[in-house]
Parts: structure tokens; C-alpha cells; sequence
């Protein structure tokens, strides 16, 4: 025994209003806190417990179900108050979720055990896993729940682990399960998380967590932003002596890392038993946890492969106190057990049959095509080409290759590859095999493709020499492939397996005859937002719905035999093959679109016969800037384009009338669409000057696609878009969030339960729809005009604005390049501020202050006659995303615009 | 049926001003009086109103203060000691004391409709308001002589309410125009001899009000006394202003540009954040105490260097009044008049 070591004695549990005299505990009442004595081994003891069902019996409520909330070490029930809040603000007759939250044996407010000896592996006096399902056993007894109505298990960290495994001991009474982070397995021989170790190490631990409050301070530190200090405050409360830590030391303790730990066996019979587990499971996750990072994320997946995860990206491991996470619950809940008559949902029928991409490819290298090209790249070093043949046998190759190594029909693989032909066979293998590709830009940024990464958590990653390292460097997850083969020692390294060059050197093994082809409903890929207004997020795609994308490319473009087309836009370059066009991929750094160079496209042009030309309005600007370096015969190569379509974000009108001047005989098209569903609408050059002409706010994006249905939820004073959705005819000039419904649109956001729910909450019209986020109004025409995101608006005194009402007569002013309008105050009542980013050459400012010149506030307020502006201020560029450098960051903007209207001293936003 | 029950105190209808002889309180007598009420005045100085029963004297004054009120249907309070300078006796003197003692005399008098002009400065310390509705006055918050003695008096004024007075408060926010000696004219006449420097950004946001919006919202605010002092009390607060929130620098610099001064050069002295306020208050600063000034005391400077601007929709709802002056409107009202007289005042 430690010989500095000091026995805990014995301590009965306390109300925690009564034993805090001083210590206020915010958002806890004390009409939910019981004392309760309960059987439990070696007792009984009295625990104390948060418990609505007096709060709910007293306003006459009977509840229809029940959740028992089980905290984490070294947390105490208050973790839950959130919870207990919403589910009390929710109840109504008919409806009403009893919650009990028990503080665990020896920690919180429940009675504390004597521990003649200090904390450590098997130490008699501290509870195990075993005993503390016996206590939860015990309690249940003691509080009378009502097992003729819904049961739910909600636990967070060791809470998790005795929640998810009393649930699995009680398997025929607890109707679902839910959690926050935990896990439930730790793969034995692999070193625990570093975050633990300091305090597991057996000659720290003690000290660590019970002679000092030093494992309680860290914990509490890690919410994110850090807690409010009474709310720290409360959560400390019970354990500010040494005497009341004796539980944080034992669970400490218990952590059943290694084999032969006595609790081994009680965990493994739970995690075992979770793959039984049938009925609902809800996860709700914080990835910035220390401790319970992705990778036991992935094993609860594992596990349960049937439970809904709503991954809150950038909260940690206190996420019940970083987010709402009640919101989700309690929808979740609702959703399992209160059964509403809504109508089922479904997507309008797609413009053309569909067909499974790879299918299509198949097709094609059966046709009298076969020896055409398909996809040609182009480089510094000359350009390369596959014909459809030969891009099916390599597809068919590498995913015979692909499926002997390993790789299996749901399998996700990350790729990590420059778009080219090599990109391309790639992913035509992985539709092949009915793997996920996971497809998240290096536009994103590392930090953001990192988040991205470990949110969709590959099980295979296959990149290129950059992509490896940064894999290797930021352990990012998935088995690893490289492009090119690698000497063994830098396989080795960067922990690569296999080869894709190594993998088409083999030949096509008839075993590819045993893999099914992927059904309709079989995810297909992962696609990633932009990440413009808020964490990117993962898009899920069956292959129904990327088939139906392909089909209506096909039929709105009027795709024929021979069609060939330069993909400046990286997700074309993927559809290509699909679609049946020749794919050519330009030299240029894709995810950089503003590298590409009108010689590259003339190049390009040529090569590949192109007859389409797919770019981003960035890669349309510097085709035009770069014009003046043509040849004669670059300038005719143009010519032979006859489709330009420009993809992403809004063109300016004058931009695409100089592009019109490069490709005189091209009909020029800017379509509409998103990460979630890639083409709603559609409109040519000559359309948007008609357009224009009307003078109405926003940019017009023209008229529906074949197969796509649009509605519009209105705006409310403060901005926020109604439930009831209308119809755009209805409702002709209304400023509202545009609505979809089509077939091709996204299956789900990906590991975003909530998010993916409230996308698509409407059921009008008994259709499948999609929130897109975006605002704007259909005209008496039938035009869609778009004016930016919901959060965008300006909720003006005299109602909402659109951004576009303002920037739109603005933009017309010869000395703007650009401008944004942001709001700045209370919704409801903001002021209108213009930012202006000066054409070339253009003097703005007023000296050293971020206002316009007096001259051109004046001028800016007299083009925005419909709405009054308060301040105009000027900044050298507007921020803007990395994917397409043109959608501006008006979020960003208006805090910073906020910042300096205040009066404080902020720099450039 | 008599004024006291009306819903409107309607023209015709018997209405002190008191503190008569400042711009705003004459502007908005000599408008009652155009619009057909019978107007009465009260204030040390004369007023130079031809159409009004004038009664001179002082707050202080018991029998001036009962002479004026007798017989009158409202009493609209606008008289306060608002100077820079003076021992914090004074201002309760005037402030608290003469409000007091007016309410006294009105309650005696039978009078009951009181609307009581106050500031946004009763409610507020130094720090940013952003679209911030009107707050409960607060001594404790309020900086200054002036804010402090106006907040005791609005919450006694408010607190008449218990006995069944009827009683509106309206706080205009910093009021220029032609004819004000004050603001106005301070600001051109410095600007013209170039001891106008435009110290930090300028940017910040600050809600101002025309003179003429004043006085028809003072008018709209005297009509529907009676419905919206029935309304709960966080409702008969009222701040006032033209809505249209501005850059102060831009502001400086119209009014500048109206007077014909060449517009003040934008400084920013490279530390700012911390001596905004003393800074700014050098431009305010006035050269000795002079009776009925604006508050340009360091309270006026902090405000100046952070955003100043309010939630409007509740004024103009329960007004039923619009701004019907522009900024740019009332910038170019100014040029025209400095241009016809030569002068701001």
C-alpha cells in the first residue's frame, strides 16, 4: 500500500440544495433532486437522483416513457440538467418523457464508500463495472419505472459503458439506447489515448485523481470555449475534498485497458452483446475529445450499425454542454416512438432511366465506341489518353486488385488523387466494387479536409504522394494506397500497402464475376460542401441518385455520340465517363481553378475535339484574362466549343459576355445547383441580359430542369423561413429559402442525423424535399433569382432583405468591382451596411478609416434606392471561399462589420 | 368628452411646454400652437412666440410653476439643467426638485396627462449600444450630473403613473438642425476654423434626430398621450430618433459641408482604443459653463466613440409617426438655411 496514502471513510449522500450553502447550481432545480435507497451490493445505499416524475405527476402529467440518464466520471447528473430542462419544456399530456438521472455510487451527491486502500486495478473497495450494473439493477427496482412504456438509456463516457451494457443485460425491457461519447471496447495491446494515460499509470494515479482534483480539472477544461465558472463551479461542488473523490479514482482505476483486467470480461460481454443490439440507437458525438476519439466513434458504428449519429463538429467531449444536444434527442425520440401519420415521401421521377455509373461505363466499352477516346489528360509532359475500352479493362482490373486486397462492397475509400485519368479509373473501380468514395477537395484547406477525413472515417485511403503524407502526418484513418509505387522504405513510412500502379499490372480476376453490382439504394459516394458557411459537410450519394444525375446531364445538355468535354470543374471530370462524353482534363491545379489558362483550354480543345467546356466562374475569369496570349489557331481551336457551362457560384453577366467573345459559337449556360444536388435550374447568356432587364434583385438562375420541383418557404419578419412551404407560382417576387425536390438529389448528410432530418422535415406535396439553405424569389415568369444564404438576410425594421437587393444595382456602380451588403444589430431591426471592393484603379476609402469617401457613400445609397443604407465601407478584397473563390463570406464581413461600427479597432475582415 | 377620459388630447386642448427657450422646446410649442392647441409656455428667458401665454420664471419657483399648470389639459416637461458644469445640487435642484414639484402642482391642479422629455442617457453607462430598445432609467448606470438627475426624475415622473396620472416618456437622441445653437453650431464653427479633427475611425454607428422630426413626433406623442400611457410601463418609454443610423465622422462631416466649412481630415492616432473617450471629449470641450448647454461632458465623448443606435419599431408603431426628414434630406434643409441667413441660429 502507498504508505502516503490516507483512508476515505464512509459518507451518506446529501440533496445537493441542502449541502451547498454557497455554491450556486445554475439551470439545476432543486424540486428534481430525491434521495433514494436502492439494494445494491454491499448496502444498501442511498443514491441521489435527478428525477422529473414527482415534477411531471404535480402538473398532472403522466409520462409516456421513460429515459434513465447515467453520467461519466468525473461528472455528476448535472451533466444532464440540459436534458431535464427540454424534456419538462416538452411535456404535455399524451407526450412526456420521464428522466432519471442518479448520481453513481460514490460520486456526485450519491453516498460515498470507505477506501481503506488507494485506487488501483481490482482494488476491493472501489466499484467495478459489474457492481455498478448491479447498483443501476437496484435503483430501477428502488424507483419503480414503468416498463409497460418506452425505456431509453442515455450515458455519457463511463456512463456510456454501464448505460449501453445494463441496456444490453436488459435487453427485452430498454426499447432504445442512445449516448453521448464513450466506448465500448479497447482493442487490448493498443496504447490507451495519451489524454489518459498520465492519469492511469498506476503510480500517478492516486495523486491524480484523488490526493488532488487534478483528472476533475482537466476534464471540466475541455469544454469547448470553456464552461461558465459558476457552472464549472457546480460541476466540481461534490468533489472539492479528497474525501469525495474516492469514485473518480476507482473508475479510473476500472478503465479495463489491458487483458487481464477484472472488469475485462463485464466490458467484453457488453460490447459482444451490442452486436445483437436491434432496436434504435442514437450516437451524439463531439470529435475534439482527447480521450474518446473518432476511432471508438467508428467501433460503436461498427457495432451498431443501424444507429443514428449526429456528429457535432468542433464539440468535444463535454458536449452536452458545447451543444444542444437535447434538440436532437428529444427529435429522435419523438420520431421512434410517436409515430405521426406523415405521408411517405419520395423524389420526382428522374428525367431518363437510370442507370448504375459503372453500367454505363460498361456500356459504352461495349459499343461501337470501344476504341474512341474516353478520357484524355493533359500536361506539361504531353497528353494521355484511354479509350473506353481500355478505361474499362483498367476500371475492371484495378477492382480486381482493389477486392483481393481487401476492399468490400461498403467499404469507404477515401480519394486522395489530382482529377486525371487516373482519378477516373479509380473511382469507376470503387463504383464497381460498391465502395463509398469518399471525395472531400483539397479546396477545403488541410484543416478542413482533415476534419472532413475523420468525420466520413475511410476505411481505405488512396492517394497521391502529398495526400499520403499528410494522412501519415495527421493520422488520418483508412488502410492506405498509394498512386504511384513506392520504394518499400517510403511504403513503409507513409504505412502504404499497396500500389494502384502495382494493382493494374495484374490482370482481371474472375472472382470480380462473384461481386454483385451495387444496387440503386447502395451509397455510392461521399461529397463534401464547401465549407462556405460553416464545417464542411459530407453528402451522401447512392448510385440511383448519381444514375439520375447522369441521366438528366444527358438529356439538358443534349450529350450525343461524340460529345467531348473539358472539365474544368472537378466533379464533371468524375461524371464524365457516366455521361458518355469524352472526358479531358486540362493542365491546371483543379482544386485552383483560377490557374487555368485560356492556352490550356485551347490545348485542351484540341487534343480531346472538345465540344463542351465546363469551368468555375474563377476558371471562366482567368480564361478571359489570359485571352490575350492566343495564337490564330488556339483562337479557332475555341471555336469548335459549342456548350460553355459554368458551375458553382454566380457569374457576373459582364464576365460571360467577354467569355462569349472567346467562344463565339458556344451557347453559354450558368446552371444552378449545390454540393446536394449538382443542376436545379439552368439559364443561357442571352436569357440572363432578358432577365436582367426586369431589374429585379439577385441573380437569375433561370427556369427549373427537367424532373426538378421547387417550392419556397417565406421569410418571416426576423428572417427565419416558414414550415409551410408554397408553391413558387403562388407567390410571385416573395423573398424565401428556395426549396427542391428532384431525383438526383443528395441521399443524406453524412454522420449529421439532425441536420440531415430538419434538410428534409417538409412533406408538401408528398415529395422528398431539400432545404437548400439558399434565398430568393421565383418571378411572375417562372426565373429563379437567388440573393445569397438564409443566414444572409438582413432583417431590416422594414422586413428582410435580400443581400442581392442592395449589391445588385451596387455592382452597377463603374467604380465597384464588387460589393456585399451584410446586416449589423438585432435581428429585426439591423442596419444596412455595403463593402465595397474597389474596381482596378479605383480610390474609395477615406484615408486610413475603413469608410467610403463621403462622394461615394453618397453614390452607393442613391443606387440602393429601395433600401437605406447606413454605412459604406471599403476593404482591398472581400473575403471569399477557397473552393470557388466567389462566394464572399458575408458572415465573416458582418462581424467584422459589426466590430467596426461599434467603434472598436479591427483590421481587414 | 373632456380630455381628461379622451383617448387624444386633440388641438385645441390646453398644453404647457416648459423649457420653452431651447430649440427643441420652442420649435415644439410654436408647431402645437400652429396645429390649434392653446399653448402655454414656461422658462426663465422669453421665448420670442407670439401665439402662446407665456409665464416666466423658474422651475425652482412654486408660484410660477402653479400659475403655469393651472388650468392646463398636459404638461409637456422639457425644461432640465443640462449643463456641462455645476455642483450636482443644482442639477437636483432643477432636475429632480422641478420635476417634482411640477407634478405636484399638476396632480393639485387636476392635470394628469404628462409627457416627460428625457434622454437615451438616463438608461446607459459609456459602453456600445447597438440597437438597444429603451431600458428602465437608471441613476446608477447613468454617468454624469445631468443623466443622473434626469433618470431620478423620469422614474419619479414613471411612478406618478401609481396614482393615476397618465405619463409618456420620450427620450430624443442628440437633435441638430437649423437653429440649433448647440450641436450644430458647435460643430461648423469648429470645423471652420479647423479645430474639427475626426479622431479614430469615424465608423461608428450613432442615431441622431432632425429638428422637425422632433417636433412631430413630440406633436404625435402629445396626441396619443392618454392610449399609450395606458400601455404596461416598459412601453411608454420611448426613444426617438431618425432611424437611420450613421457613421459618426460621416455625420460630422455633412453638417460640416452644410455650414460651408471644408470637411474636417480623418486622424488616427495610433493608440486609440483607451483615450477615445478624453480625446474626443477635447472636441466637445466648451470654454465655460453657460446655462441650458447640452451635456458635452466626457459621457457625450464616450458616446461619440461607440455605437449609439436604437430599436426604432416600437416608437414608430405606438407614435403612429415616421421620420418624414431624411438625414440627407435635413443636411441639405441646413446648407439651404445657413446659405439663406448666414448663420446656424
Amino acid at each position: 500500500m502507498v504508505s502516503w496514502w490516507r483512508p476515505v471513510p464512509a459518507n451518506r449522500a446529501r440533496l445537493p440544495h441542502q449541502a451547498l450553502t454557497s455554491t450556486p447550481l445554475p439551470g439545476l432545480a432543486s424540486t428534481w433532486s430525491r434521495l433514494v435507497e436502492a439494494k445494491s451490493p454491499g448496502g444498501p445505499h442511498t443514491f441521489h437522483v435527478l428525477d422529473t416524475g414527482p415534477v411531471l405527476a404535480e402538473r398532472g402529467i403522466k409520462p409516456t416513457g421513460t429515459i434513465l440518464a447515467l453520467h461519466g466520471n468525473p461528472t455528476w447528473s448535472y451533466l444532464w440538467r440540459g436534458v431535464i430542462a427540454a424534456s419538462l419544456e416538452r411535456a404535455e399530456p399524451g407526450s412526456a418523457w420521464r428522466v432519471i438521472a442518479p448520481d453513481q455510487l460514490d460520486m456526485g451527491f450519491s453516498d460515498r464508500l470507505a477506501h481503506p486502500e488507494p485506487p488501483a486495478a481490482g482494488a476491493p473497495s472501489y466499484r467495478r463495472l459489474e457492481q455498478r450494473l448491479d447498483d443501476l439493477d437496484a435503483l430501477a427496482d428502488a424507483l419503480d419505472i414503468d416498463t409497460g412504456q418506452p425505456l431509453v438509456t442515455l450515458g455519457h463516457d463511463w456512463g456510456g459503458i454501464i448505460s449501453l451494457a445494463w441496456a444490453v443485460r436488459h435487453s427485452s425491457s430498454v426499447d432504445a439506447v442512445s449516448t453521448l461519447n464513450t466506448a465500448v471496447d479497447h482493442p487490448s495491446g493498443e496504447p490507451v489515448p495519451p489524454a489518459l494515460r498520465a492519469a492511469m499509470a498506476p503510480g500517478l494515479l492516486p495523486a491524480a485523481t484523488v490526493l488532488t482534483d487534478a483528472f476533475l480539472r482537466t476534464t471540466l477544461s475541455l469544454a469547448e470555449g470553456g464552461l461558465d465558472p459558476h457552472v464549472s463551479a457546480a460541476y466540481r461542488a461534490p468533489y472539492v475534498s479528497r474525501l469525495g473523490r474516492g469514485g473518480i479514482g476507482g473508475f479510473v482505476a476500472d478503465i479495463p485497458a489491458l487483458a487481464q483486467h477484472s472488469s475485462r470480461t463485464a466490458l467484453e460481454e457488453a460490447s459482444a452483446g451490442l452486436r445483437e443490439w436491434e432496436k434504435p440507437a442514437l450516437l451524439i458525438w463531439g470529435p475534439k475529445d482527447p480521450v474518446f476519439r473518432d476511432r471508438y466513434l467508428h467501433d460503436l458504428l461498427d457495432r451498431l450499425p443501424g444507429a443514428d449519429l449526429h456528429r457535432f463538429e468542433g464539440a468535444g467531449h463535454l458536449v452536452a454542454e458545447d451543444r444542444n444536444i437535447s434538440e436532437v434527442l428529444f427529435t429522435w425520440l419523438h420520431q421512434k416512438f410517436q409515430h405521426d401519420a406523415a405521408p411517405a415521401a419520395s423524389s420526382p421521377p428522374p428525367a431518363a432511366e437510370v442507370m448504375g455509373l459503372h453500367q454505363q461505363l460498361a456500356q459504352m466499352a461495349a459499343s461501337w465506341r470501344r476504341d474512341s477516346p474516353a478520357v484524355v489528360e493533359l500536361k506539361d509532359s504531353g497528353a494521355s489518353q484511354l479509350s473506353w475500352a481500355q478505361l474499362q479493362e483498367q476500371v475492371e482490373v484495378l477492382a480486381s486488385g482493389l477486392h483481393e486486397l481487401g476492399v468490400r462492397s461498403g467499404d469507404r475509400v477515401s480519394l486522395l488523387v489530382q482529377p486525371g485519368n487516373q482519378l477516373t479509373v479509380i473511382l469507376y473501380a470503387c463504383l464497381r466494387l460498391g465502395a463509398v468514395a469518399v471525395v472531400a477537395d483539397a479546396g477545403l484547406g488541410l484543416r478542413g479536409l482533415t476534419r472532413a477525413v475523420r468525420s466520413a472515417w475511410p476505411d481505405w485511403v488512396i492517394g497521391e504522394k502529398p495526400g499520403l503524407a499528410a494522412a501519415a502526418a495527421l493520422g488520418w484513418p483508412g488502410r492506405r494506397i498509394s498512386v504511384d509505387a513506392l520504394s518499400p522504405r517510403a511504403a513503409a513510412i507513409a504505412g502504404v500497402e499497396a500500389s494502384v500502379q502495382r494493382l493494374l499490372r495484374g490482370g482481371r480476376s474472375a472472382q470480380l464475376d462473384t461481386v454483385p453490382m451495387p444496387a440503386g439504394e447502395d451509397q455510392a459516394a461521399v461529397l463534401f460542401t464547401s465549407g462556405s458557411t460553416g464545417p464542411a459537410k459530407g453528402v451522401i450519394y447512392t448510385h440511383a441518385r448519381l444514375g439520375a444525375l447522369v441521366a438528366l446531364l444527358r438529356s439538358t445538355f443534349s450529350i450525343q455520340p461524340g460529345a467531348s468535354l473539358i472539365a474544368g470543374f472537378a466533379p464533371f471530370a468524375l461524371l464524365g465517363p457516366a455521361i458518355g462524353a469524352t472526358s479531358v482534363t486540362p493542365d491546371m491545379t483543379v482544386t485552383k481553378p483560377a490557374t487555368l489558362s485560356a492556352a490550356a483550354v485551347a490545348a485542351a480543345a484540341r487534343e480531346g475535339r472538345a465540344t463542351m467546356f465546363f469551368g468555375s466562374p474563377a476558371a471562366l475569369a482567368n480564361v478571359v484574362a489570359t485571352a490575350g496570349e492566343l495564337s490564330e489557331q488556339q483562337r479557332q481551336d475555341l471555336a469548335g466549343i459549342r456548350l460553355v457551362l459554368s458551375a458553382g457560384a454566380p457569374v457576373h453577366p459582364q464576365l460571360l459576355d467577354r467569355v462569349q467573345e472567346l467562344f463565339p459559337t458556344a451557347e453559354l449556360h450558368t446552371p444552378y445547383g449545390m454540393t446536394e444536388g449538382l443542376l436545379q435550374a439552368d439559364i443561357t447568356r442571352p436569357e440572363i441580359h432578358q432577365a436582367m432587364a426586369t431589374g429585379q434583385p439577385g441573380v437569375c438562375v433561370g427556369r427549373p430542369v427537367e424532373g426538378v420541383v421547387f417550392a419556397l418557404a417565406p421569410l418571416d419578419d426576423l428572417g427565419r423561413p416558414a414550415e409551410t412551404l408554397q408553391d413558387p407560382q403562388n407567390v410571385p417576387g416573395k423573398l424565401g429559402e428556395i426549396v427542391v425536390s428532384a431525383a438526383h438529389l443528395k441521399a443524406g448528410y453524412d454522420r449529421l442525423w439532425h441536420t440531415d432530418l430538419r434538410s428534409r422535415r417538409d412533406r408538401y406535396r408528398e415529395l422528398l424535399w431539400h432545404r437548400t439553405g439558399d434565398v430568393g424569389h421565383f418571378d411572375a415568369e417562372g426565373r429563379l433569382w437567388v440573393q445569397g444564404r438564409v443566414q444572409h438576410v438582413i432583417t431590416t425594421p422594414a422586413g428582410p432583405v435580400g443581400p442581392g437587393v442592395v449589391e445588385t444595382p451596387v455592382d452597377a456602380l463603374p467604380q465597384v468591382r464588387r460589393s456585399a451588403a451584410v446586416g449589423v444589430g438585432p435581428a429585426g431591426t439591423q442596419a444596412v451596411v455595403v463593402v465595397l471592393e474597389p474596381a482596378s484603379g479605383a480610390e474609395l476609402g477615406f484615408g486610413s478609416s475603413p469608410l467610403a469617401q463621403p462622394e461615394v457613400s453618397r453614390q452607393v445609397r442613391e443606387a440602393s434606392s429601395e433600401v437605406p443604407v447606413s454605412a459604406v465601407l471599403v476593404v482591398d478584397r472581400l473575403p471569399t471561399d477557397i473552393r470557388h473563390n466567389s462566394k464572399i463570406d458575408r458572415t465573416a464581413l458582418a462581424g467584422w462589420a459589426e466590430q467596426v461600427l461599434a467603434g472598436r479597432r479591427v483590421n481587414t475582415p | 368628452m373632456s380630455p381628461k377620459y379622451a383617448q387624444r388630447i386633440t388641438p385645441g386642448a390646453r398644453v404647457l411646454v416648459t423649457g420653452a427657450s431651447g430649440l427643441l422646446g420652442r420649435s415644439v410649442a410654436a408647431r402645437l400652437a400652429e396645429l390649434g392647441y392653446q399653448v402655454s409656455t414656461l422658462q426663465r428667458s422669453p421665448s420670442g412666440l407670439s401665439s402662446v401665454r407665456e409665464v416666466r420664471g423658474s422651475l425652482t419657483d412654486p408660484d410660477a410653476v402653479r400659475a403655469a399648470v393651472e388650468g392646463q389639459d398636459a404638461v409637456i416637461h422639457m425644461a432640465a439643467k443640462v449643463s456641462v458644469s455645476g455642483r450636482r445640487e443644482e442639477f437636483e435642484q432643477v432636475n429632480i426638485g422641478g420635476t417634482e414639484r411640477l407634478l405636484d402642482a399638476a396632480w393639485s391642479a387636476g392635470v394628469d396627462n404628462i409627457l416627460y422629455v428625457s434622454s437615451p442617457s438616463v438608461a446607459h453607462g459609456g459602453s456600445s449600444l447597438v440597437g438597444v430598445g429603451a431600458g428602465p432609467a437608471d441613476p446608477q448606470r447613468a454617468e454624469g450630473h445631468y443623466a443622473q438627475t434626469k433618470a431620478e426624475a423620469e422614474l419619479i415622473a414613471e411612478s406618478r403613473a401609481e396614482v393615476g396620472m397618465k405619463v409618456l416618456v420620450m427620450r430624443p437622441h442628440l437633435v441638430w438642425g437649423p437653429g440649433d445653437g448647440q450641436l450644430t453650431k458647435r460643430i461648423i464653427d469648429r470645423a471652420k476654423s479647423g479645430r474639427l479633427p475626426l479622431l479614430g475611425t469615424g465608423a461608428p454607428l450613432v442615431d441622431t434626430l432632425y429638428i422637425d422630426n422632433a417636433v412631430e413626433a413630440f406633436s404625435a406623442g402629445l396626441l396619443r398621450l392618454p392610449s399609450i400611457a395606458a400601455l404596461p410601463v416598459e412601453q411608454r418609454r420611448l426613444v426617438v430618433t431618425n432611424g437611420e443610423p450613421r457613421p459618426i465622422g460621416e455625420l460630422l462631416m455633412g453638417i460640416a459641408a452644410a455650414g460651408g466649412a471644408k470637411p474636417p481630415r480623418l486622424r488616427v492616432p495610433p493608440v486609440l482604443a483607451k483615450g477615445a473617450g478624453a480625446a474626443i471629449e477635447k472636441i466637445w470641450a466648451v470654454t465655460g459653463p453657460h446655462a441650458d448647454e447640452p451635456p458635452m461632458t466626457k459621457f457625450l465623448a464616450e458616446q461619440l466613440s461607440t455605437a449609439h443606435w436604437f430599436d426604432q419599431r416600437h416608437t414608430q408603431r405606438v407614435l403612429d409617426w415616421k421620420p418624414s426628414v431624411s438625414i440627407d434630406e435635413g443636411l441639405l434643409k441646413l446648407a439651404r438655411h445657413i446659405r439663406r441667413t448666414g448663420k446656424v441660429v
